[in-house]
């Protein structure tokens, strides 16, 4: 990952906090001042390197870490939106990378239920019993991140 | 990686597999700002493999399950 693919990347993840939404190769080509073969050759690298997760054999962006790019059921609401994360700690991951406050609502991974937690000072408040389970050993998440 | 309302519904979900870590909430939420805090920096660079294993390892997540490869 050289200085141009860091730059690219971090445009990335700045318009996709701009837009509220992932954006598309051609919005990140035109924001960052590169072709779109460019962007797209650099996106890939950028996913060879973990520092953001494309759906298979595509151009299009399925993470930003600790963004997703589609819906899930971790549900964030931070900076005046609701944003998706991909996970438990991805949702935390969200408030922490706009650095504010956020509510995460999601189910029980067992039961369903709903489970909401504030986050207000970087702290959370939550029903007391609510725990996070990673399944999955840290020497193993790159494997299959979008299972981890 | 899934919330659960308590130790319990964990087990049950797990079904027979084998469990991997449970943190509480507090402690989730302490690993998220120092992993994801930096994100959206604009001089954000690369991580390190040790810069991340230094951060699980300032939050006590030492076990074998917490190296990274």
């Amino acid at each position: 990952m050289d200085d141009v693919d860091v730059a690219l990347r971090n445009r990335t993840y700045a318009l996709f906090v701009e837009l509220g939404r992932a954006p598309s190769l051609e919005e990140a080509a035109s924001a960052s001042g590169v072709s779109i073969d460019e962007a797209a050759a650099g996106w890939q690298r950028l996913h060879d390197a973990h520092a953001l997760v494309l759906h298979p054999g595509s151009t299009t962006l399925r993470m930003a870490n600790p963004f997703a790019a589609q819906l899930t059921p971790y549900r964030v609401h931070a900076a005046g939106r609701w944003w998706h994360a991909n996970c438990a700690w991805d949702a935390f991951g969200i408030c922490a990378a706009l650095d504010t406050d956020g509510r995460i609502q999601t189910a029980c991974a067992d039961c369903g239920d709903e489970i909401i937690v504030d986050v207000s000072n970087r702290r959370p408040v939550f029903d007391p019993g609510v725990v996070f389970h990673c399944l999955v050993p840290a020497s193993q998440w790159w494997d299959d991140i979008v299972f981890s | 990686m899934n919330l659960f309302r308590s130790e319990e519904h964990v087990t049950r979900w797990l079904d027979g597999r084998t469990a991997g870590a449970t943190l509480s909430a507090s402690k989730l939420c302490d690993l998220a700002h120092a992993w994801w805090g930096d994100r959206l920096a604009p001089d954000w660079r690369p991580h390190h493999r040790e810069q991340n294993q230094s951060i699980l390892d300032s939050l006590g997540l030492t076990e074998p399950f917490w190296q990274l490869p």
